[in-house]
């Protein structure tokens, strides 16, 4: 199943999986352990985590969850390939 | 329709050609007669010696012994110019042929250098390349990378094979990152791209200590060994982000070059969807990236290899803007690739960008012998750590805190060569790096 960053909004002191675990109710499966909680943007107190999509349409809406967002395949570009 | 007219031999066309200086004397007769003519009153005539075959007969092929003079009796003239297209053409074609001072009408056609394309063979060399960015005066003023950090963010670096090669990196394992899986170690993964461009890095920048950030070799899933999901990049950014802040101001320096993106959109959402990466600044790639420049990285992506002439074959954009996502972030350097003779390669993808609309920034080298990792170091992949390293190799003695990513973003573009149509365009961006032009611009 594909998987998507979900973002959000915490007081540092709660972004950790354990009190993300309990706040949204998931299983310690349920969130990616090597990705962790991310600090994306500090100021903002912003974070993400790494869930399954069915996870992240169940995250989408709930309280202080700012976004889900792809997680595309990126590629080295060159040497170039001739068609 | 150009052409090239032959003239018979005359005083006055062997003087202007002798001289060099245009003679509309010479054709004026032939502009009155023939209907439609124009002849450039710019172009001197060019004497083409007079020819003679062995046998005396006409000249059936170039494979024939041949003779040539110069004597004006026996040297007929040429003169360009054009005659009408459609459907007066061959009249007017057929009334210049005739005309008595006329040996012979030739077509004029257009000639174009050739732009590199995929599997052509390099251009020049890595030292070529140092050449034009003016290595040695960098060196002079011991601009050469020291005190930086150089973060390779790709499949790994082997410094093995740098050594090999005769460079001396400097690798700050402690700080370099390996994606978890990985079983390889920092600076001493395979040699493929990522050592490729800590080689190139090297060009301008041989001293600056690498940072080893093996994303690419993530396992999570991709179709092949060189792709990895943007989630890796993330935590990359992230850890280098701490680096960076852990760091004295005073002595802050780190630039990040990024020699990867995505081929096609089908492997994002679309853009206007809330989860969309290619479009979206609230992205989470995206404001980290953002948030990593304004701690006060330089960072650097390539702009991709999708350009109209003859894009890579992975290449699934169609008509869309190829310079996507953070390769196209208004907070770092999106880098276009020209060869060594300053055109551009044919693959390099063209702006606008999607995030921000004057992409590429500025084109750097490529497609030449290098690393040796592969027959030509290639792509925007390779344009982009050469690039990495000028400003890794500026920052040797202009920490941050004596100029931000942004001036000196902006002192790049201002001394940049100016190729393309005049100032930004989308096949160069501000033109081609100058580091001589960079060097007298700093303050």
């Amino acid at each position: 199943m594909a998987t998507r960053m979900v973002t959000l909004r915490l007081d540092p002191s709660k972004a950790t999986l354990a009190e993300i675990q309990a706040k949204y109710q998931l299983r310690p499966d349920q969130v990616d352990p090597k990705f962790g909680v991310v600090s994306v943007r500090p100021e903002d107190h912003l974070y993400a985590v790494l869930v399954d999509e069915q996870v992240a349409s169940r995250l989408e809406g709930g309280e202080d969850v700012v976004g889900s967002f792809s997680n595309p395949k990126i590629e080295t570009f060159g040497p170039p390939r001739k068609r | 329709m150009k052409i090239i007219i032959q003239l018979r031999s005359s005083g006055a066309a062997h003087q202007a050609a002798t001289r060099g200086i245009a003679a509309p004397s010479v054709t004026s007769g032939l502009e009155s007669a023939v209907s439609g003519i124009s002849i450039d009153p710019q172009y001197p005539p060019v004497q083409l010696p007079g020819v003679q075959t062995t046998t005396g007969a006409g000249v059936r092929s170039l494979g024939q012994p041949l003779t040539f003079t110069l004597d004006p009796a026996r040297s007929t003239y040429l003169v360009r110019g054009s005659i009408p297209d459609g459907a007066s053409q061959a009249a007017a074609l057929q009334s210049a042929v005739a005309h008595p001072d006329v040996v012979g009408v030739f077509s004029d056609p257009l000639i174009e250098s050739c732009i590199v394309c995929p599997g052509d063979p390099p251009v020049g060399n890595a030292s070529d390349v140092a050449k034009r960015l003016s290595v040695s005066k960098l060196v002079t003023k011991k601009m050469d990378g020291h005190s930086v950090f150089l973060a390779v963010v790709d499949t790994g670096v082997n410094v093995a094979y740098l050594k090999s090669k005769g460079r001396t990196p400097k690798l700050d394992i402690a700080n370099s990152w390996v994606p978890s899986g990985v079983s390889t170690t920092p600076g001493t993964h395979p040699v493929d791209h990522g050592t490729m461009c800590a080689y190139d890095a090297g060009i301008a920048a041989p001293k600056a200590t690498l940072l080893d950030y093996a994303v690419l070799l993530s396992k999570t899933p991709g179709s092949t060994v060189m792709a990895g999901l943007l989630s890796d990049a993330v935590l990359a950014y992230s850890k280098l982000r701490t680096i960076l802040n852990g760091m004295p101001v005073a002595k802050r320096a780190m630039v990040i070059s990024n020699s990867w993106g995505m081929f096609s959109p089908t492997w994002d959402f679309p853009p206007g969807h809330p989860g969309n990466y290619s479009d979206n600044a609230n992205h989470p790639f995206n404001l980290i990236v953002a948030s990593l420049e304004t701690a006060g990285a330089d960072i650097l992506f390539a702009a991709g290899n999708c350009g109209h002439n003859c894009p890579d074959s992975r290449c699934a954009f169609g008509a869309a803007p190829p310079i996507c996502g953070a390769n196209s972030h208004p907070a770092v350097l999106s880098v276009a690739g020209v060869d060594v003779n300053k055109a551009r390669v044919g693959y390099s993808s063209q702006g606008p960008g999607r995030l921000t609309a004057k992409k590429p920034d500025i084109s750097i080298y490529t497609h030449f012998v290098g690393s040796g990792v592969y027959p030509e170091d290639g792509g925007t992949s390779a344009a982009c750590p050469v690039a990495a390293g000028v400003v890794a190799a500026i920052r040797s003695k202009y920490p941050v805190s004596k100029l931000s990513p942004l001036q000196l973003r902006s002192l790049i573009f201002k001394s940049a060569e100016d190729k393309g149509g005049t100032g930004f365009d989308f096949d160069y961006g501000w033109g081609i790096v100058d580091p001589g032009a960079l060097l007298a611009a700093l303050p």
